[in-house]
This record gives structure tokens, C-alpha cells and sequence, in this order.
């Protein structure tokens, strides 16, 4: 049965002449504004400044698309924010993925900014990151195809009045990306229904005797987990009609301490957590206390440490440092302190009561206890493991 | 002649550059030189007229070496796609005069310079990175200044910076006087600090500039020069006075050089293999060079093809899809063509589903390439390569890049001639064939497996091999005698073994005579007892050779009565990691004598039963309890001298055991279970408890499952134990059994639950119907060579 709602209407998102709210007026009502909302200045911005060749019905070229997600500086001044942190070559891949008719299948281990890359680059090609079909093991083919209106359709009858497009079959009349979610969690059958979708590039509605083709500028983009593959591994058949991009944990711990610290920043933000100093200190410690545990090897290469089962990824490191920020703030000193992140750090990396308690042990009494300046670290941890 | 008449062009090139190479073909043919000048040794001329014969292919390389120190050599290589292999083959077909202008290798490997200096495509051996391979801004624009041009223009492929901005310059003219203006801004601000590689490039240029200048007082009038971009600002004409130069030449140290050419291969053009003027990509490069047009989609489909191979499948559309992605992403970086890095990037995306593994297979197979040049077998080279290559092409060898193995079955003659000639090698110290492990299961004596892999290093070993002979069979002879004469004892016995497996009956007589006067006088039981083993391997392996080895096995009974005469002293008074060691050596002695019996006439003679050699198994895997043979042999010396050990006090714990295990098998003791329980008790300390019992039961469980006098041993001794002496050995027992696998020890447990209760010798009437045996033993007895 269809639960799919009607796509919302579009808010205005044609940010060349957009007249959207700024970001202040945003942070009053919306817990999470869309991409292409917070970053509307950018996207005006790119697009005054780009002239080089736009594929159909893109608002950027390739060139401002690969800038907006990489971050760097216009013509004209404007400083543009990185996105993505990490390679470039991942990014123009990608993109120019999209400026073909293969569509884009994002891989990864949870956490590594699939979906958060996605979402920006529905916003800066599409300038509308919403047309999304969340997967699950309940998604029916509905949301990738297309539903009635039950009350409509025993009304009238079959007419398009009665039917509700899916957020792909929309993409398709409108020219914009559609975004999957954790494909590899739909099931089989109905991941297939994309295959006629992305190589006849059509969409038959034998009710109604008709069929959408797709405007140009349709294309899909899908995320996948690395560690789900097998779920619902792809057929190959739907398999190559997506070009894959692996992307990757942070290479260094440099970029994985900027990915941490501007998140968090921007995400104490939106949520008006009261303002928090010195945070960087207890970033980049929880950044090497989950390098370390991924690795199984201390930074410093000298001792092997036991990696507990959980995906200690950049996304669980913010959501960490978030956390603490929101205890620091209405129940600390309003400084992060260590005590303020151990809580939700020990429940990020134990996540099997059993094994990753050992390493995770361990791992306190080798490494963290004998480090210098982690002693109040060790005993904030000691206290709540 | 007036020097304004005169016309010198100078075309700097990066070194195996494709894009080079096509812009100096079209600038060559533009220009219409009657001399051209390339940089390389001066005196590798009379190597140039080879480059024109169709067997010559390359890669290949100008090996110039010291025939009196073949080590101190240089490499020249040049790839299809080197501009200096383009212009050679150039001049040859359109009748210009052609000829090198560095720096001869006579001066440059003279002995005064320590370390091979370092022209732009030289590659020494691999450890001396001192050559443009170096950190620093400076190596790395000398290195490859085009490169570091490109790198600084924000590309990472100095063939695309080349193709983008050399290639599609629209007005056809010439790019190479733009280069020369561009090398001497780098050389201004980036001089050389390290005062010896400024001396010698100060001397490469003032020869190349003393070339010039000879051709041109030699009446040529257009004279076209070749050479690394680097060097292009320093020979522009018109040329500074002569006077400077011929001061910076005077007195250059000199040796005597040969030249050769040699077959390269691509893997050993590329960084990874440390050649200091090396380049990423070589395959990729080749086939920029090759590809008539298209190169992009060309690529791709010999990746597809080469993913199909791994049993990766990719379709034709997948390919399709890889191309258009390959392009668009070159329009997004604003190239206007695809080069590697965006084919990669597509591989990995479309052909691989972003697997890096599936992408590294491209890379070692394509991107670097497994291409080996051919030399044209004319080109005049040290005899002895001439013979092994000889040899080779007769027995249907190839030297190849990348691995192969041989499965030699030496019943077969090709085969049998192959092996012959891979040991001959082997004594030589050629690399080439290294023995293996096989892949086929059946691993009988008359098999071999060995390991092919050509470098191009071997082509100097071969050279440096020369000294000893003219061909294989007489280098690798006179290398054994000087082993001979050279080696220690022990050196001498795996020297008649290779000699044997070698066929090199010259060496072979003169190796015994040494054997046999080293033995007598070497007083050191130890290296005695290293020096058996060897021998009687090969005095066993005569049986299939039909070498005469006769006079092996009276030096082999010589050793053993040596062995045997010092063996108490030897083993006396042992700490326990030389008690180790000597137990192994005891045990190797005594698998040597096992083989020294079945040749000998007293065996023969004393009509011992032959010994049980199980076909599958190679003559050093036979065992030692498997073998109850006797007789007037060493092999009863050797039982009588180890019997001398049994009741000393002085003999280590392990020795001990060991000794105890051997003459219990060897049949030669009653008392075995007495022993043991002896060695066992409470009087011996812990730990000489647990070295006796390693000793004991040394060569693994196996045996304890079949051989049921053994076993019975055991058994009864456990059952004779009261309980607290149980308790006492049994940890001891423990950490031995923990060593056996678990097979081992649930058979064994199996074993001794069907046995019952006691030892029980399998029972059954020894009567045998000789008459019908007859047949079956007269082949045994064939197949041992003793009759």
C-alpha cells in the first residue's frame, strides 16, 4: 500500500535569482535546512561568476559544481566552503559521473559523507536536494515507481490526477537528480524496477496507457554501504548502469580533526547550543582515540591495540563531540571537558557489550593511561566504562 | 669554413618522452640535418648501425662495461618511444650521419670517479641512488626539468603538459627554442650545489661542445643535436671559444670500455625499480607512441581485455561507458584529451566497481608493461652470452620478464639437457633459474622445478661469468676448480653435488682429488660432519646419473671413519644450543650413512636387506628408523661409535635421547624401556628430563603412529610408571606430544586403544615363498643398482 506523499512544492530553490531567507532567519524555525538553502549565498554566487559549459538543465557547470564541494575562492572574492574534505579526483569523478548517463553509485563504510555528498550534489547540479527515496527493507516499489491516490482512483478512475509520483518519476519530468539512499537495503525486486528507469530512461504506466520519458538532466545518484554489500547486493545488470566511487575514511588526522571541527561547528549551531571554547583539544583527541581503535595501531606505531566491532567513523566522532558540546553547555563549565565527551565516546566504541568492552579496556589502561596529558581522559573514562 | 654558415640546432627532449619524440621527428625532417648528435657515450658509435636491424627491438639499452671489473658498467636504455631511439632510427633510414656526443664511458667509469656518474639515462645498480634520483627542488628538476615545467603549469603528467601546450601550439613552428629559453631561466636559478656532479657536468657539456665543434670543422654544415632539455642552453651556437673546454677535458681519468647492446625491459624503465631518470608509466607511454589514433578508447579496451583475463567480466559497454566518463572528466579538468590519470580514474569507477585491487592488476600488467626488448643476435658480446644464448635458442628457452616456472621431468632428454643447463648456471651464480617448489603433486627424483625471471642485470653478471670460460659448460667447470681450490671442505662437497647435477665430469675429477686431500687434512669433526650429507646426496644421485661415483663412496667411508674416530670428544660436554646444533648434525650423519650403504661392495656382499627407499620421497626426506641396515659399512661404524655414547655421563641430555632413539631403532639395544624409564627418573634434573625427551622423540610423531617395536617402547614404559611418577614425567611428556600435530596425536590415541594392553607386535608366521618373490626382488634390486 502507498504511504509515498505527494513531493513537496518546490521552495523557491532556483537560487540564481533565489529569495530565500538567510541563514540567521532559517535557525529560528527549521531544526535542519536543505542544502542548497544554507548554502544559497554559494550557489548565487558560483553561478554569476561560472562561465563554462553547463550540461542540460544544470544551474552550475562541472568546473562550479567540483568548486562548491571542494571550497576555494571566485573571481570575485567570495569565498566558497569545502564540503568534502578529501580528494579532489573523488569529487570530478563523481560529477562528471553525472554529466554522463551512468548514474552514480557512492560506496563507503557508514559515515564517510555519502550521503552528505549526495545531498550536495543534488543541491548545486538540480538546485533541489529533496527528491530522495529513503531505502529500506520496507521500500516498496512505490517510491521508486510511482502510487495512487486511492480515493482519487476509485473516484475517477485511472487518470493522472489519481497518481502520485515518486520522487524519482518527478526527477524525471522535471530534469533533476533523484537520490537513493542505502540501496543495497531495498529489496531485490524493487531495486530492479531502476533498471528500465536508467537505461530506457522511461517510466511506462500501462494504467494509463502512457509512459514519463526524462527531461535531460535526469540522473541518480544511490548510496551504498560498504559494510551492508551483501544485504541486497545488486544484480549485475542494475550494477552496470551505476559508475562507483569509493570514498574513503579521512587519509590523515589533519583532515579528519577539520571534518570533526567544522561539522560540529556548524551543527552547534543550528541546534543554538550555547557557545563553547576550546573544543579543538577534545576534537582532536576523540579524532585519535577512534583513529587509533580503527587502525588496531597506537598513532605513534609502537603498540597494537584491539579494534572493537563498531564503524568508528568521522560521523560518530561529530556526533560525540556534539553531544558533549550540548553537556558542556547546560550541565558543565561550559568548557569541554573530558568527562563531557568519555559518556558518549565509551557508548560509540562498545558496542558489543563482550568483545569491545575488552579492547576498549585495553585500550584505556595501555595506551590512554600512560599518555601524557590524558590523565583526566583516563579517569573521566574509567568512570563511566 | 665561416662559423655564420654553419647552422647547429639544438633539440633538448625529455627522456623517453613520447610527445618529445613526435615534435623531434617533425622538427628533424623540418630541419634537414647532414650530422645529428645525440646525447650518449662517444664511444658506443659503432653500436648505432644495430639500431637498423629488424631483430633489434626495444626496449633495449648501451651496456658499457670494464672488461677487467665487468661490476663498474652503465646502462643506456632507450624505449620505441625515446627521442634518441627516434632520431638513431631516423638518421639511419634517411642517410644522415649520426653519431653520440657525451661523455665517454671510458671516462666516465674510470676508476678515479668512485661511483659511475650520473648522465641523464644512466642506470647503475640498484643501491647507488646518489644519481639524479635525489630529494630537493633541484634533483627533481634536474631529474626531469620538463616534468617539474609541467608540475609548476599544475599538471601531473608532463605528456599531457607536452601534448597540451608543445603539441597543439596552433602556427607549426618549432616548440624546442621556447624550451632552451625556458631551461635557462631553471638553470639560472636553480644552479648545482653538489660540487662533484657540477664537475661533471661541466665536463659532459664541454665534450658534447668539443663534438660539435669536430663535426663542424669536419666540413658538416647543418648539425642537429639531441639531447636532455637540461642541457640544450649550453650548446646553442655559436659555441664559446674551444680554449675553456679542452682545459675542463685535459687529464680525464680513462679506462678500457666495451659496449654492447643488451635487451631491456620496461618494468626496469620505470621509478619503482629505482632508475634515477626513470618514468611512471612506460606501457602507458608505449602506447601513446603505438596507438595510430584514438588512444584513450584503444587503452581501455586492452584494460577490459586484460580485466577478462582475471576472470573479471567486462562488457563492451561497460568500456563504452569508461570512454565517455574518461572524457568528460578530462572536459572537467579543462584538458583536451584524457590522459592517464583520468583512464585510471575511469577504470576504477566503471571497470572495476571502484575495487582498487581489480585497478593494481591495469597497473602492473599495462600502465608499467612486461615488454622485454630483443638485441640482434649479431651485435658482438662477450662469448660466453653468445653461447648461453646459443644454448638457449636450442633448448627452446626464453628470457623473459616475468616469472615462469619449469617443470622439469628428467626422464624426458629436452628436459634433462634444461636442468643441465640451469645447475650449470647456478654454479656460474646466475640468477636466472632458481629451483621451486613444484605445482604438480608427484615429486619423484626425476623431477625438477625451477623459477625463471630475467633481469637485465644478469646481462653484467653473465659478462662478469665471461672470466671463467667461453661457453657454459667450461666456465661453469673452471669455476668448480677454483672452488677446489678455494673452498673449505664443506664448500668442496656442494660443489661435487652441483658438479653432478651439472654433468661437468672436467670439474668433477679434479673437485675429488681436492675432496679427498682437504678430508685428510681437516682435523675439524665438525665440518666433517657438514661435508657427509652433501656427498652422499651425490653419490646417491649417481644411481640415476650413471656417473661413475665410486671414488665418491670410498672418500664418503674415509669421512664416516673420521666422523666416527672424533664423534666422543665432539659431542662431550655441550651447552644446550650446541647440543642442538650437533644433534642435527647427528641426524643428517646418520641419514648419510642410511644412503652411503646401499652403493657399497661390503653391503652388497653381506647381503643386507636393501634398503627401503620410498619412491615419492627425495633422498634427504628418507629416515633414519626406516633403514635397519648393517653390515661391514660405515653405516656400522657409525651404529658402533654412537653405541660408545650410551653410558657417558658427559654426553648432553638431547644427544643422549637422540643416541638412545637411533640404536633402539637401529635394532641395536635390548634394554630400550629400561632407558628410558632411567633417563626419566628422579635422579636426572628437569631440565635435562625435557632435552632427552626432545632428543627422543626429535623427527615428529609419525613415526611413534607406525612403527609398533616404538610405540610398544612407549607404551610399555608409560605402563610400567607408578602413579606419582606419572605425575612427575607427565608434564615432560606433554611439552613434547604438544609439538605433534592433532592428527597426529588422535591416530596416535587410536592406535593404542586397538593395541590393547601391552606391546604387541603384529603377529604373523615369517615364511615367504621365495620362488614367487624372485621376480619382484631381482627388479628391487635392479631399481637400487645392485646388480
Amino acid at each position: 500500500m502507498s504511504e509515498t506523499p505527494a513531493p513537496l512544492e518546490r521552495r523557491g530553490t532556483d537560487f540564481p535569482n533565489s529569495d530565500l531567507p538567510d541563514r540567521d532567519s532559517l535557525r529560528s524555525d527549521r531544526l535542519r535546512p536543505h542544502a542548497e538553502e544554507v548554502y544559497a549565498a554559494e550557489l548565487a554566487a558560483l553561478a554569476s561568476v561560472d562561465d563554462k559549459p553547463r550540461p542540460p538543465h544544470w544551474l552550475l557547470s562541472p568546473w562550479a559544481v567540483v568548486t562548491y564541494l571542494m571550497g576555494g575562492t571566485l573571481a570575485d572574492g567570495t569565498q566558497i566552503s569545502g564540503k568534502y574534505i578529501g580528494s579532489r579526483r573523488l569529487m570530478e569523478v563523481a560529477v562528471a559521473t553525472l554529466a554522463t548517463d551512468r548514474a552514480l553509485l557512492l560506496l563507503g563504510v557508514p559515515g564517510t559523507a555519502k550521503s552528505w555528498v549526495s545531498e550536495h550534489l543534488a543541491a548545486a547540479i538540480s538546485g533541489r536536494s529533496t527528491l530522495l527515496v529513503q531505502g529500506t527493507s520496507g521500500t516498496p516499489e512505490e517510491a521508486i515507481r510511482y502510487g495512487w491516490n486511492y480515493a482519487r482512483l476509485l473516484a475517477e478512475g485511472p487518470s493522472l490526477d489519481a497518481l502520485v509520483p515518486s520522487p524519482v518519476m518527478t526527477a524525471m519530468q522535471q530534469g533533476r537528480l533523484a537520490r537513493i539512499e542505502e540501496l543495497t537495503r531495498i529489496p531485490s525486486e524493487v531495486q530492479d524496477a531502476l533498471i528500465t528507469i536508467l537505461s530506457e530512461k522511461t517510466l511506462p504506466i500501462p494504467e494509463l496507457g502512457r509512459e514519463v520519458d526524462a527531461v535531460k538532466g535526469f540522473n541518480v545518484i544511490a548510496t551504498a554501504n560498504d559494510r551492508d554489500r551483501g544485504v541486497n547486493e545488486l544484480s549485475s545488470a542494475l550494477r552496470r548502469r551505476f559508475n562507483t566511487v569509493v570514498l574513503p575514511l579521512p587519509a590523515d588526522i589533519e583532515d579528519e580533526v577539520r571534518i570533526v571541527h567544522s561539522r560540529v561547528t556548524e551543527l552547534a549551531d543550528t541546534l543554538e547550543l550555547p557557545l563553547v571554547a576550546s573544543a579543538e583539544d577534545e576534537i582532536r583527541r576523540v579524532v585519535t582515540v577512534f583513529r587509533e581503535l580503527r587502525a588496531g595501531v597506537t598513532a605513534d606505531g609502537r603498540a597494537t591495540v584491539k579494534s572493537p566491532s563498531a564503524t568508528l567513523s568521522a560521523a560518530e566522532a561529530i556526533s560525540v563531540v556534539t553531544s558533549g558540546l550540548a553537556l558542556a553547555a547546560h550541565f558543565g563549565t561550559g568548557i569541554l571537558q573530558p568527562g563531557d565527551v568519555a559518556a558518549s565516546l565509551v557508548g560509540a566504541v562498545v558496542k558489543d557489550p563482550v568483545s569491545d568492552r575488552v579492547a576498549w579496556t585495553e585500550y584505556l589502561e595501555i595506551v590512554a593511561r600512560q599518555r601524557s596529558g590524558w590523565a583526566d581522559f583516563y579517569h573521566a573514562c574509567r568512570e563511566v566504562s | 669554413m665561416k662559423p655564420d654558415q654553419v647552422e647547429v640546432a639544438v633539440f633538448g627532449v625529455r627522456h623517453h618522452g613520447p610527445g618529445s619524440a613526435r615534435s623531434l621527428l617533425a622538427a628533424l625532417t623540418g630541419f634537414g640535418p647532414d650530422q645529428l648528435l645525440i646525447e650518449g657515450p662517444a664511444d658506443a658509435d659503432p653500436l648505432i648501425a644495430w639500431t637498423a636491424s629488424p631483430a633489434t627491438q626495444p626496449p633495449v639499452a648501451i651496456l658499457a662495461y670494464a672488461p677487467s671489473e665487468p661490476r663498474r658498467a652503465a646502462f643506456w636504455p632507450f624505449a620505441a618511444f625515446s627521442p634518441e631511439w627516434q632520431a638513431l632510427t631516423w638518421a639511419l633510414a634517411h642517410n644522415v650521419q649520426v653519431g653520440f656526443c657525451d661523455l665517454p664511458a671510458a671516462h666516465t667509469l674510470a676508476p678515479e670517479t668512485a661511483t659511475p656518474p650520473s648522465p641523464d639515462l644512466l642506470a647503475g645498480s640498484e643501491d647507488d641512488d646518489e644519481n639524479p634520483g635525489g630529494t630537493g627542488p633541484r634533483r627533481v628538476v634536474r631529474r626531469d626539468p620538463i616534468a617539474a615545467l609541467a608540475e609548476a603549469a599544475g599538471y601531473d603528467d608532463p605528456e599531457r603538459w607536452w601534448d597540451d601546450v608543445v603539441e597543439s601550439r596552433s602556427d607549426g613552428s618549432s616548440p624546442f627554442p621556447a624550451l632552451i629559453d625556458a631551461m635557462a631561466e631553471l638553470r639560472v636559478a636553480l644552479p648545482e650545489t653538489d660540487p662533484a656532479m657540477a664537475v661533471t657536468e661541466s665536463r659532459r657539456e664541454a665534450y658534447m661542445r668539443k663534438t660539435i665543434r669536430a663535426r663542424v670543422s669536419a666540413g658538416r654544415r647543418r648539425v642537429a643535436v639531441v639531447c636532455g632539455a637540461w642541457h640544450a642552453p649550453a650548446l646553442t651556437w655559436p659555441l664559446p671559444p674551444a680554449s675553456a673546454d679542452n682545459a675542463t677535458l685535459r687529464g680525464l681519468p680513462k679506462t678500457k670500455v666495451t659496449t654492447t647492446w643488451v635487451p631491456w625491459t620496461h618494468a626496469r624503465l620505470s621509478y619503482a625499480s629505482g632508475y634515477g631518470a626513470g618514468i611512471a608509466s612506460p606501457g602507458w607511454y608505449d602506447h601513446l607512441w603505438r596507438a595510430p589514433d584514438r588512444p584513450v578508447t584503444r587503452w581501455l579496451t586492452s584494460v577490459a581485455a586484460a580485466l577478462r583475463t582475471k576472470d573479471l567480466p567486462v562488457s563492451s559497454a561497460a568500456v563504452i561507458e569508461a570512454v565517455r566518463l574518461a572524457e568528460s572528466l578530462a572536459a572537467l579538468r579543462a584538458r583536451p584529451l584524457a590522459g592517464l590519470a583520468e583512464v585510471n580514474d575511469a577504470t576504477l569507477a566503471v571497470l572495476c566497481d571502484g575495487d582498487e585491487a581489480a585497478l593494481r592488476f591495469v597497473t602492473d600488467d599495462l600502465v608499467i608493461g612486461q615488454r622485454t626488448g630483443r638485441v640482434d643476435p649479431g651485435v658482438p658480446t662477450v662469448p660466453l652470452e653468445a653461447d648461453l644464448l646459443a644454448t638457449c635458442r636450442r633448448l627452446r628457452l626464453k628470457r623473459e620478464a616475468s616469472v615462469k616456472l619449469h617443470d622439469l621431468d628428467l626422464r624426458r632428454p629436452l628436459d634433462r639437457r634444461r636442468s643441465v643447463l640451469f645447475h650449470r648456471l647456478r654454479v656460474l651464480e646466475l640468477g636466472w633459474a632458481q629451483p621451486a617448489e613444484s605445482e604438480v603433486a608427484s615429486r619423484g627424483t626425476f623431477r625438477e622445478t625451477w623459477q625463471s625471471v630475467w633481469r637485465p642485470e644478469f646481462a653484467i653478471a653473465v659478462i662478469e661469468a665471461a672470466v671463467w670460460g667461453t661457453t657454459v659448460a667450461t666456465a661453469a667447470a673452471a669455476r668448480l676448480i677454483d672452488t677446489s681450490e678455494q673452498g673449505s671442505l664443506a664448500q668442496i662437497t656442494i660443489a661435487v653435488e652441483r658438479a653432478l647435477l651439472a654433468e661437468l665430469p672436467d670439474g668433477f675429477a679434479r673437485l675429488l682429488a681436492a675432496l679427498a686431500q682437504r678430508a685428510a687434512l681437516d682435523v675439524d669433526i665438525v665440518h666433517l660432519m657438514d661435508a657427509l650429507p652433501a656427498l652422499a646426496r651425490a653419490h646417491r644421485y649417481s644411481d640415476v646419473r650413471n656417473t661413475d661415483t665410486s671414488a665418491l663412496a670410498s672418500v664418503a667411508a674415509t669421512l664416516v671413519v673420521r666422523i666416527c674416530a672424533g664423534l666422543v670428544p665432539a659431542v662431550s660436554t655441550l651447552d644446550p644450543d650446541s647440543a642442538r646444533a650437533m644433534r642435527q648434525r647427528m641426524d643428517r650423519v646418520h641419514r648419510a650413512t642410511g644412503l652411503l650403504v646401499a652403493g657399497l661392495p661390503e653391503a652388497v656382499s653381506s647381503g643386507a636387506p636393501p634398503e627401503a627407499v620410498s619412491s615419492g620421497a627425495p633422498p634427504e626426506a628418507v629416515s633414519s628408523g626406516a633403514l635397519p641396515v648393517e653390515g661391514e659399512s660405515p653405516r656400522r661404524r657409525w651404529l658402533d661409535a654412537l653405541s660408545g655414547l650410551l653410558d657417558r655421563s658427559d654426553v648432553p641430555a638431547e644427544i643422549a635421547g637422540r643416541v638412545v632413539r637411533m640404536l633402539f631403532d637401529a635394532d641395536r639395544i635390548a634394554d630400550g624401556p629400561a632407558r628410558v624409564h632411567r633417563a626419566l627418573s628422579y635422579g636426572a634434573s628437569a631440565g635435562d628430563k625435557a632435552a632427552w625427551v626432545d632428543g627422543f622423540f626429535a623427527d615428529g610423531g609419525l613415526l611413534l603412529i607406525h612403527d609398533v617395536d616404538l610405540r610398544g617402547l612407549v607404551d610399555g614404559w608409560v605402563a610400567e610408571l607408578s602413579d606419582r611418577e606419572f605425575a612427575d614425567v607427565l608434564p615432560l611428556i606433554r611439552r613434547t606430544f604438544s609439538t605433534f600435530t592433532s592428527p597426529e596425536r588422535r591416530q596416535l590415541g587410536e592406535r593404542l586403544a586397538t593395541a590393547g594392553p601391552g606391546p604387541g607386535p603384529v603377529a604373523g608366521s615369517p615364511t615367504y615363498d621365495l620362488e614367487l618373490a624372485a621376480p619382484a626382488l631381482t627388479v628391487v634390486d635392479r631399481l637400487l643398482g645392485l646388480r
